[in-house]
């Protein structure tokens, strides 16, 4: 195996699970933001989703370098089965088997999302829930291994995503607009009602909508 | 996005079990969905010639972002 001992390495570790870190914060609030039917005004609902799909691949590939950097740094030894296989780290046992679960847990959640057309949804939904849970150890991790969260700002980072995944997860079950309520879908492309020809592409003529007003606007 | 067949026509189909009015597809296709009251899609019924790129990219764009994987594309050839 390569031991390298460069501590651009140990830099590179810390400074791209920070990053990491953020970005999940960022995209587990982005996928409560599609959850809520947050969005179809201002913005697009489509694009607050497109966001969360396209931020968790930036996020996952900065949890690759994080590992990547991590086992290739000679100097703590962790070894290769370690990104997969919890346990088996000389160096903080525990400490990293958190983060493998987390990284194989996040691994489930892509692994499935990127098959989400070829398997059931009920069964990417249930593996989808696997994220809160990856997300939670992922931040265990940072606050036990983190040699950032010695110090008084990578516990303040630590402590500001503890309280934003609460506040992510409450407003989750909380906040979600009833059956009846808040479902109304206002694309930005109606808002901005550009004087459409009537063509045949259209469903229904403008004025003969089911419903153009008395919308419950949220 | 795959090849495009110029000929026949398609029509969107919405599994009414898995939608749950995340509304995306309105949004995505607004030629071809419609919206009701409560957020849930109102497809047109009539086939789109699918030498429409315009119209058949955008309910490939709305199958794509179905949360729910409730949208298809269903192609019908032309009569002989």
């Amino acid at each position: 195996m390569i031991g390298l001992t460069s501590p651009y390495l140990w830099y590179s570790t810390r400074a791209t699970g920070i990053v990491a870190l953020l970005l999940l914060t960022l995209v587990a609030f982005l996928g409560t933001f599609v959850a809520n039917r947050i969005g179809g005004t201002i913005v697009g609902r489509f694009e607050i989703n497109e966001l969360h799909r396209s931020l968790s691949i930036v996020a996952v590939i900065f949890l690759a370098l994080h590992i990547v950097t991590t086992v290739i740094d000679g100097y703590v030894a962790t070894g290769w089965f370690s990104t997969v296989v919890p346990f088996v780290s000389p160096y903080k046992t525990t400490q990293v088997a958190i983060g493998t679960i987390a990284f194989d847990l996040i691994l489930a959640v892509w692994i499935s999302s990127l098959l989400k057309v070829r398997i059931k949804n009920a069964t990417w939904r249930f593996i989808h829930w696997f994220s809160w849970i990856a997300y939670i150890t992922a931040l265990v991790h940072a606050a036990l291994i983190g040699t950032d969260t010695k110090g008084a700002s990578g516990l303040i980072f630590v402590a500001f995503c503890a309280g934003a995944i609460v506040v992510a997860g409450l407003w989750r079950f909380f906040g979600r607009p009833t059956r009846a309520g808040g479902r109304t879908a206002l694309s930005p492309l109606e808002r901005v009602a550009p004087p459409r020809t009537k063509s045949a592409t259209a469903p229904f003529p403008r004025d003969q909508r089911p419903t153009s007003k008395g919308r419950a606007r949220r | 996005m795959g090849v495009i067949r110029r000929g026949g026509s398609f029509v969107l189909k919405v599994n009414p079990i898995l939608c749950d009015g995340f509304g995306h597809c309105h949004e995505l296709a607004p030629d071809l969905v419609d919206i009701d009251e409560w957020g849930y899609p109102i497809i047109k019924k009539e086939p789109t010639p699918t030498g429409n790129v315009q119209a058949l990219q955008s309910a490939r764009y709305a199958v794509r972002g179905c949360p729910r994987q409730a949208l298809r594309i269903e192609r019908i050839a032309d009569q002989p």
